[in-house]
């Protein structure tokens, strides 16, 4: 498996070989770069036929080597083969020494000099004059073309390594708004395509979970139902008192009514928008749901908004039942509209809900402690939560002089 | 009596329970356990109304509803669970009569099965009469356009010509509240009657002929601040 460090480094690695051929390249091409050692030889063999043999005296060696210092403008000196100064001209120069084999480059005080055999053993050291550096325009433009023939190269490989991470930060967040069958692209076969892998292995399960969880809840509300139904008729045909009928008969209304709630709340938890949008009149919808209970007034102003005007039903409705079940009477609805949002209000005139129970007020299956009604399974409210949020809006508790919910839905 | 009812129901047990109770009522019923069964009894049998629940186990019910009113105009009532995905809107619109959720009152089945076969026959007899189609039904009341009277299960409601006006207005716009004013505008070309003016005055008189207790209305309802309402969703 090819790893993502190994790519990294392997990008870093190539960078330099790359570096490395195209300064050569250059250089090549710039200098032209002969045989290490042959200059020397060959500086040996010239000035061998230029300066006069061993035998020659001293004065007519030291001569030569004064002609030669002139015409060059350089410091040189003459050795023995044992390193014993014949003659000198210019500034002094250090001896070769005893166990050189060959010429070369010296490192001296006044810069550096070169170091030239002759053939018959003796040694020339030569010191030139420093005039011809390297110009450092040509020493910058050599290392920027290096630069940038790196950059150049390693874009695309730093490319391909980011751009497979973006494409699965994409992934990532299209599953989270919440398209289940987004999926990517898996390329390679690095760290970065296994969690492009491990990401579609997830969000495929993902998918299947809610399906089965769509199905069942396709599914539920007939399948809880048809015993309920088979209960109630059962309960026809038997002999008993009426009272006890009618007893069971409200027993099995209320397991009906938690059966909706519980199947409403999950499925408003698992859509992810509204299935039905038309025109409600929020004012209608209120004096309809008010009249189905005792000392229960609708006022305001007309208000029509876009809405699944069963669910917004469900919302008064519960409300409603809410102030009359824990509440005490003249409940009162009121439809305003306020800067862009419909404000409903149901006010009931029991008692003030402590500020601690408030916060959980709206969650499932909550129900304010030391309250005496036992009715209700404490999904209600949170259903007026849901259904509010599933509109854009949300549901609040205010305290009046007596229990005040609040509810603003966008117009648009 | 002994109207034939046709089941079409998966549940078995159900089915059996529903045939006793409707049997003591005095209706003959036929069951079919799944929905080609159903359709072929339909063909088959001289049957009055056809019950059938929307889940059956080789097909949709939406889709045996479809088929039966290719056939023939028989009423449909349809069963369903209540939160259902298919709402009766759906039901409604594949060309069921009428709908009942589950768990339903049993008393309310006979109530819905009366109601439908009391309209077919009605409206078999209105065909032979012809014309007279347009009623308004909102559950137990029911407006007819054409001879502008109101029936209130079954019963007549002696309704002026201005309150049926009034009626008709609220009822043509059920689930709209509708400001004085705008009642006034539709019901601007009747003849008024000299002795009231207000608009509140009808609808107290109208309560009191279609309303089961004027007092705690259920049909016309007061919104203060804007007007009335007619409810939609009638029982």
């Amino acid at each position: 498996m090819r790893r993502l460090y190994l790519q990294v480094y392997l990008t870093i690695v190539a960078s330099l070989l790359l570096v490395v051929l195209t300064g050569g390249f250059v250089w090549h091409l710039v200098a032209g770069m002969p045989p290490f050692n042959q200059p020397f030889v060959v500086a040996g063999e010239v000035i061998g036929e230029l300066v006069p043999p061993v035998s020659a005296s001293v004065q007519e060696q030291q001569h030569v080597i004064d002609r030669l210092a002139a015409r060059l403008e350089a410091d040189l000196a003459l050795f023995g083969a044992n390193g014993e100064p014949i003659a000198a001209a210019g500034r002094p120069l250090p001896a070769p020494k005893r166990n050189a084999k060959s010429g070369g480059w010296l490192r001296t005080s006044a810069g550096p000099a070169v170091l030239i055999a002759l053939p018959d053993g003796r040694w020339l050291t030569a010191r030139l004059p420093l005039r011809q550096r390297p110009s450092p325009l040509m020493l910058i433009a050599v290392l920027g073309a290096v630069a940038l023939a790196v950059a150049v190269a390693a874009r695309p490989v730093a490319r391909r390594l980011t751009r497979r991470l973006e494409r699965l930060q994409h992934g990532v967040e299209s599953l989270g708004a919440g398209d289940l069958a987004a999926r990517v692209k898996v390329e390679g076969r690095d760290e970065v395509a296994q969690l492009a892998q491990s990401f579609n292995q997830a969000a495929a399960r993902i998918e299947s979970l809610v399906d089965t969880h769509k199905m069942l809840l396709a599914n539920a509300s007939h399948e809880l139902r048809t015993p309920l139904t088979r209960i109630r008729l059962g309960l026809e045909l038997v002999d008993a008192q009426a009272e006890r009928k009618a007893e069971l008969a409200r027993d099995i209304a209320e397991l009906d009514q938690l059966v909706d709630e519980i199947l409403l709340t999950s499925r408003l938890d698992a859509a992810t928008s509204l299935d039905v949008r038309e025109e409600v009149d929020l004012a209608a919808l209120a004096a309809e749901e008010s009249a189905r209970c005792e000392d229960c007034t609708v006022s305001g102003q007309p208000v029509t908004l876009r809405g699944d005007p069963t669910l917004l039903r469900r919302m008064l409705r519960n409300l409603i039942a809410n102030a009359s079940l824990h509440g005490r009477p003249p409940i009162e609805v009121t439809i305003e509209q306020q800067a862009g949002q419909a404000v409903l209000r149901v006010r009931d005139n029991g008692p003030v809900i402590a500020a601690e129970a408030r916060e959980r007020l709206f969650s499932p299956f909550y129900r304010v402690p030391g309250r005496a009604g036992t009715q209700g399974a404490g999904l209600g409210l949170a259903l007026v939560k849901q259904i509010a949020r599933r509109h854009g809006g949300d549901a609040v508790y205010e305290p009046e002089r007596g229990s005040c919910f609040k509810v603003s839905l966008p117009l648009r | 009596m002994d109207e034939c009812v046709l089941l079409i129901e998966d549940d078995t047990r159900l089915a059996g329970m529903v045939s006793e109770y409707l049997g003591k009522a005095g209706y003959r019923v036929l069951h079919a356990d799944n929905g080609a069964r159903g359709l072929a009894l339909h063909e088959r049998e001289p049957v009055d109304v056809v019950i059938l629940d929307l889940m059956l186990p080789d097909s949709d019910g939406l889709d045996i509803c479809r088929r039966i009113r290719a056939q023939s105009d028989r009423p449909i009532l349809m069963l369903t669970a209540r939160g259902d995905p298919m709402d009766r809107v759906v039901g409604l619109e594949m060309g069921a009569d009428d709908y009942l959720p589950k768990p339903f009152e049993p008393r309310e089945l006979l109530a819905r099965l009366r109601a439908i076969l009391r309209r077919s026959r009605g409206a078999a007899k209105a065909q032979d009469d012809k014309g007279a189609s347009d009623v308004l039904r909102f559950g137990r009341l029911e407006i007819d356009l054409g001879a502008r009277d109101v029936k209130l299960d079954g019963t007549p409601c002696p309704l002026t010509g201005y309150q049926f006006a009034l009626l008709l207005a609220l009822a043509q716009h059920a689930g709209r509240v509708m400001s004085r004013d705008a009642l006034m505008d539709a019901v601007k070309g009747e003849q008024f009657e000299a002795f009231d003016r207000s608009i509140d005055v009808h609808v107290s008189r109208i309560r009191a002929l279609i309303e089961d207790d004027p007092r705690k209305p259920k049909r016309i309802l007061t919104v203060r601040g804007i007007g009335y309402v007619f409810a939609k969703a009638q029982d």
